[in-house]
């Protein structure tokens, strides 16, 4: 075994698991046992001998990569594949190395990430070592991820000629990440968007117990007093149990006041385009599981408004849930979702949340602030009444549109920062 | 029916007390516990009437206490659920398992005070035939092995004559047993006598 293979295969064995670096590994000994040729030419001494060891060395080369069960690339600057293994072929669903060799790797990378995959290629072309990760869309149309480690190949005289890559499935792995992270964007919109919603159903169920025990007794009592044969004072004490129960049904309405108290906002000078953003990224997951898209429109140099930004955050994002949920249940074939601000009339800010969905039926436009009011199955008609109770404790106004052209819009003002008399922090109720 | 009490049990004391208010308006005993185990604790089999849960109880649910008694007797209290809004596939299920009926909140009262009414006939005629069987079952335990070969017979459709013949009795003999049988099971002809032994037939 000469000294090349031997190289060849120490890097082998010393990469261990990381065949990435095997590989590359060989590669490399090859070329430089074509340097070796060089300069042997040069001193002109047994030429025949490298050759033969350039090669064997090759074939190994070649054999290695073949059985490789990774996929195996080598790519031209402008991304044609030069060569790639079976591996490789399967990968990307190729029945036959000619459905991919000699062609672009873009027939197979999802064209929302081709611009990604080109600035990587750049990079390795300028002589980087480069790892990364790209949806792809397989010749027969199946959809995976893909994660590639690419190494520059460069010829005798240093130049990269190829881009060496070695890429793999990660498909499995991305999904668990995905599913992870959605999760964790449950647990916060669970935390900080829906408290309200889940509050309300809590209080449903408490608010009905004493209701159905009132409805009892009041019936209990109709229907002896029909039946003639009751004395008055008989009725005394289920009368006095429907009292009660009323005291409690009230007293379960004033742990909601206290528990709306609580949430008085904490106002203070917040950048408004920093919040859209923040909500943007906070709702991107679900939009993106629903197949719509936020664009957002941001202007530049507004006012900082006088705002608590968690809870503009979550009035924005009741608007984005709900186009959301009206594009998805109206199976709008487009789905769009645009946020602007920008200057209001006054010395404030103006926010706008308009989407490609349904719209909102013109008789119904006027309700669709008013609590419990809901069109949903699962709905609890809650998101628009809390929204404007917010944007009312910001000083601000909340208005919804149904244009013309379909979809609906809402638009809600904030006060600029520093605008009021006062200074300072200022609080508002949330009602009353 | 008189001696037939309804069963409430409900985690809401505020509701229990009410429906018992609502209940008694049609004359009718009520005994309420907090919890399925309080129930459980204190239940008789014997006792006649029928049982109202709220599907939604803390600690054994209301499907929970259904499969226990269930499991603790063949046969027991027919159940009528109260469900809350949304809760109706719940009480699907519970009615598949067994349950005698449903009601959904908000309910009306005549409804409930009538299915309540229902559920307790229905006990008591299951109750009716279960003790009429178990009287039939004493009276056939009282006849000899040679009165119950006759019955047999007779019950196949055989006449006396024929009955002696297979028995190696004398006609008069077989009559003789024949009028033992009837006396015995409290039969008055030969349809009733029929009937009762098919009554004996399915339970064996
Ligand atoms: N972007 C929109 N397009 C069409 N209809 C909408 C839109 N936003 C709100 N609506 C209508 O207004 C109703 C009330 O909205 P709201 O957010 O207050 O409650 P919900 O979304 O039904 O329930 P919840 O927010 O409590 O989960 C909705 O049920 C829907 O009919
Ligand atoms: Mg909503």
């Amino acid at each position: 075994m000469g000294t090349g293979s031997e190289a060849l295969w120490l890097g082998l064995v010393a990469a261990g698991g990381t065949l990435a670096a095997a590989l590359i590994f060989s590669a490399v000994s090859a070329l430089r046992l074509r340097e070796a040729e060089q300069r042997l030419r040069d001193k002109e001494i047994d030429h025949q001998a490298v050759m033969d060891r350039l090669q064997e060395n090759e074939y190994r080369l070649r054999a290695i990569i073949e059985s490789e069960p990774e996929c195996v690339k080598l790519q031209a600057a402008d991304g044609t594949v030069l060569e790639i293994n079976p591996a490789g072929l399967k990968l990307v669903d190729a029945d036959s190395p000619e459905d991919i060799v000699g062609k672009r790797i873009y027939a197979v990378v999802a064209p929302e990430h081709a611009e990604l995959y080109r600035e990587n290629m750049r990079r390795v072309f300028a002589g980087e070592a480069v790892v990364y990760e790209f949806r792809s869309i397989t010749l027969k149309g199946r959809t995976c991820w893909m994660e590639t480690h690419a190494v520059p190949l460069r010829d005798a005289r240093g130049a990269v000629y190829a881009l060496l890559g070695i890429t793999r499935d990660v498909t499995e792995h991305k999904l668990a990440e995905e599913q992870a992270r959605r999760h964790q964007t449950e647990l916060a919109r669970v935390a900080r968007l829906s408290t309200m919603g889940e509050m309300a159903t809590g209080l449903a169920h408490e608010l009905n117990q004493p209701l159905a025990a009132i409805a009892n007794f009041a019936r209990g009592c109709i229907r002896r007093l029909r039946g003639g044969d009751v004395a008055p004072s008989e009725l005394i004490g289920p009368l006095e149990e429907v009292c009660r129960q009323a005291e409690r049904a009230s007293e379960v309405m004033r742990h909601v006041r206290d528990f709306v108290r609580k949430r008085e906002p904490q106002l203070a000078g917040a950048d408004i385009n920093q919040i859209v953003r923040s909500v943007a990224k906070l709702t991107e997951l679900e939009t993106r599981q629903h197949g719509a898209a936020v664009r957002l429109e941001l202007a530049p140099q507004l006012p900082r408004v006088l705002a608590d930004p968690i809870m503009v955050e979550q009035v924005i994002g009741n608007l984005v849930r709900n186009s959301v949920e009206a594009m998805t249940e109206a199976r709008s074939p487009r789905r769009e979702i645009t946020i602007r601000t920008g200057p209001n009339g006054g010395a404030g800010v103006e926010v706008e949340i308009a989407d490609s969905g349904p719209g909102i039926d013109g008789a119904l436009i006027d309700q669709v602030f008013d609590q419990f009011f809901t069109t949903k199955r699962e709905g609890v008609g809650m998101g628009l009444s809390i929204s404007r109770s917010i944007v009312e404790s910001h000083g601000g106004t909340i208005r919804a549109e149904s244009g013309a052209a379909g979809g609906a819009t809402f638009r809600f003002s904030l006060q600029a920062a520093g605008q009021e008399a006062g200074g300072g922090e200022r609080r508002h109720g949330l009602h009353r | 029916m008189s001696d037939a009490t309804v069963f409430i049990v409900d985690d809401d004391e505020a509701v229990a007390r009410s429906l018992r208010w609502l209940i008694e308006s049609i004359r009718l005993e009520v005994e309420t516990h907090a919890s399925a185990h309080a129930f459980l604790d204190r239940f008789d089999p014997g006792r006649r009437g029928c049982l109202v849960l709220d599907v939604r109880m803390p600690g054994i649910s209301g499907l929970e206490l259904q499969q226990r008694l269930a499991a603790r007797r063949a046969y027991h209290l027919p159940i009528i659920f109260i469900t809350g809004h949304g809760d109706v596939q719940m009480a699907v299920r519970a009615v598949q398992a067994g349950a005698f009926d449903f009601v959904e909140k908000p309910f009306n009262d005549q409804d409930l005070l009538d299915r309540i009414q229902r559920a307790i006939a229905w006990d008591a005629a299951q109750r009716d035939r279960e003790s009429q069987r178990e009287q039939l079952r004493a009276l056939f335990a009282g006849l000899t092995a040679r009165e119950r070969e006759v019955l047999g017979l007779v019950v196949e459709g055989l006449s006396n004559k024929a009955i002696a013949l297979e028995l190696g009795l004398s006609a008069k003999t077989v009559e003789f047993h024949r009028a033992r049988v009837m006396e015995k099971l409290r039969a008055r002809s030969l349809t009733d006598l029929v009937k009762l032994a098919m009554q004996l037939g399915a339970e064996a």
